[in-house]
């Protein structure tokens, strides 16, 4: 098998004097979707901030492209390939869509910013029928599209995705990650999702489940017990 | 007399959305109240007084000029790395720039020679509309405000920097993410702010005279004024200055100078308990 993309080795971080993240080994490969589920204030969110730099490692190591990346700067990172979709509103609320999905290509060559809209409006037709509308004036489920189309604006090969159907119906939750599988398949992309939701053992090539600021296991899904994951790692 | 209220006032609004609209574009963006604001504008129209000789179109472009590094390298320099500190909070920012006024305030007397200016600009004779009539250079201080708003719009929209601008004011953490360069977002913002700080107050010296007092005036003005159009919000900051000249105007009129700023003041403190993020809402998200 390929060497992964990204290889996280025995890492700790918190915030404060509190080690939220206690010792985390994680991998994830070029063009695969890795699902990290587990409960509330299991870490997920604090593991996915220090990948990309928005909070410091206290111990361990992170390695991007074979480079060794702890010490660099969130831009150093996205400059890299590396993008983090936050929990919450990930979008410029008064610019309309269509600016939006440019400014996020802010490191994207030109002659690509073109094809990738194209792909986005694709993807996503109503971003395409309200280009020119204000973002916040969205409803929930089209900010969400509106987030995962700036992700592939920004062009980077491993998109970190924090909790994406969190306040979203079921059928939209689907519909979205339906789409996150569209864009494995056609931009050989990695897809790295926090989730809470189940449906994400529909989508995942593997799973890792995170407790207490620990991974308990990491296996493919189709060799997973769907039932004991939902009970232990998703409230179900 | 009310069409005369009404024209001075646009007038006075219209000088103090200079000031306003760098605040605007500095809080706005950087997130850091800049009290020495309007001493640097200040020092924007010292410049230009002092390079008359050289012409006046080029000395107002050396007074503007010279207050662009003055606003990148403070926030470069001082601001910025101060913003990640722990301890930063508005109380220290706002205790810096102060202090910061007070340098520019001892620079200025220190390196021109009168305390008191005011700048020669050509008189284009007095306007008439209806029985009031003005000085016609105070209209082009009008215009000239609405320009440096269309101007401000157009470069955000039209221009890479602009959007980047436009980005960081609305959503920083995201804005970082995608790859914005924010701290040098936050430097050209600074700069641009105390350059339009400098318009303003070139525009002050020329209608009245420009001394330190000016300086503190102009920047806590328009602070506040910024701050009832809501903060970030460009037009909301213009249509504040204009009905707050109108305010200061009308209440000179009816009630007598003494009164203008308790009139001011009072409407400031009643619009804040009613609408905390200004009369048109603020934009900063953050």
């Amino acid at each position: 098998m390929a060497e992964p993309i990204l290889r996280v080795t025995n890492i700790i971080a918190g915030y404060g004097p509190i080690s939220v993240i206690k010792g985390i080994d994680f991998n994830a490969y070029e063009g695969e979707i890795v699902g990290l589920v587990g409960p509330n204030g299991a870490g997920k969110t604090t593991f996915l901030e220090a990948l990309v730099g928005n909070i410091e490692i206290r111990e361990g190591q992170i390695h991007f492209l074979d480079k060794r990346i702890e010490g660099m700067s969130v831009m150093k990172r996205r400059k890299m390939g590396m993008v983090l979709m936050p929990q919450e509103d990930y979008i410029f609320p008064f610019m309309p869509v269509k600016r939006n999905l440019q400014v996020a290509a802010v490191l994207s060559r030109d002659e690509e910013k073109e094809e990738l809209l194209d792909f986005v409006y694709g993807l996503f037709p109503v971003l395409k029928e309200r280009e020119r509308q204000i973002a916040n004036t969205l409803s929930g489920g089209e900010r969400k599209m509106l987030s995962v189309g700036m992700c592939i604006m920004a062009n980077a090969r491993v998109v970190l995705i924090d909790e994406p159907s969190i306040g979203l119906a079921p059928k939209i939750v689907t519909a979205l990650f339906e789409n996150m599988k569209t864009i494995k398949e056609e931009t050989g992309k990695t897809l790295i999702l926090a989730e809470q939701n189940v449906k994400i053992l529909k989508i995942a090539d593997r799973i890792f489940g995170l407790e207490a600021g620990k991974i308990r296991f990491c296996e493919k899904t189709e060799d997973l017990d769907e039932a004991v994951v939902k009970e232990l790692y998703m409230g179900e | 007399m009310i069409l005369d209220g009404l024209i001075n006032g646009l007038i006075m609004g219209g000088i103090l959305s200079l000031p306003v609209l760098g605040v605007a574009v500095v809080y706005g963006i950087t997130g850091v109240p800049n009290f020495a604001i309007g001493l640097i504008g200040v020092f924007g129209g010292f410049t230009t007084w002092y390079f008359l000789s050289v012409g006046l179109p080029l000395a107002i472009l050396i007074g503007i000029g010279i207050c662009f590094p003055i606003g990148y390298l403070l926030q470069g320099v001082l601001l910025t790395p101060l913003s990640r500190k722990k301890e930063a909070d508005s109380t220290l920012f706002f205790l810096i720039t102060i202090s910061f006024g007070f340098i520019v305030e001892g620079a200025i007397r220190s390196v021109f020679p009168k305390p008191t200016i005011s700048i020669a600009f050509p008189r284009l004779g007095a306007i008439h509309i209806g029985d009031v009539s003005a000085d016609g250079f105070k209209f082009v201080a009008l215009f000239v405000a609405v320009v440096a708003l269309i101007a401000i719009r157009l470069l955000e929209q039209h221009t890479k920097a602009g959007r980047s601008l436009q980005a960081t004011s609305q959503n920083l953490k995201l804005a970082t993410l995608i790859g914005i360069n924010t701290n040098q977002v936050f430097s050209l913002a600074h700069g641009a702010g105390c350059s339009l700080a400098a318009v303003g107050a070139i525009f002050w010296g020329a209608l009245y005279t420009l001394d330190m007092g000016t300086g503190w005036h102009l920047g806590f003005m328009g602070f506040i004024i910024a701050v009832i159009g809501g903060i970030g919000n460009i037009w909301g900051g213009l249509i504040s200055a204009l009905l707050m000249g109108m305010v200061m105007s009308f209440a000179g009129y009816f009630l007598g100078g003494v009164w203008q700023s308790v009139i001011l003041y009072g409407i400031v403190i009643l619009v804040l308990i009613i609408s905390p993020r200004g009369i048109l809402g603020s934009e900063r998200s953050i």
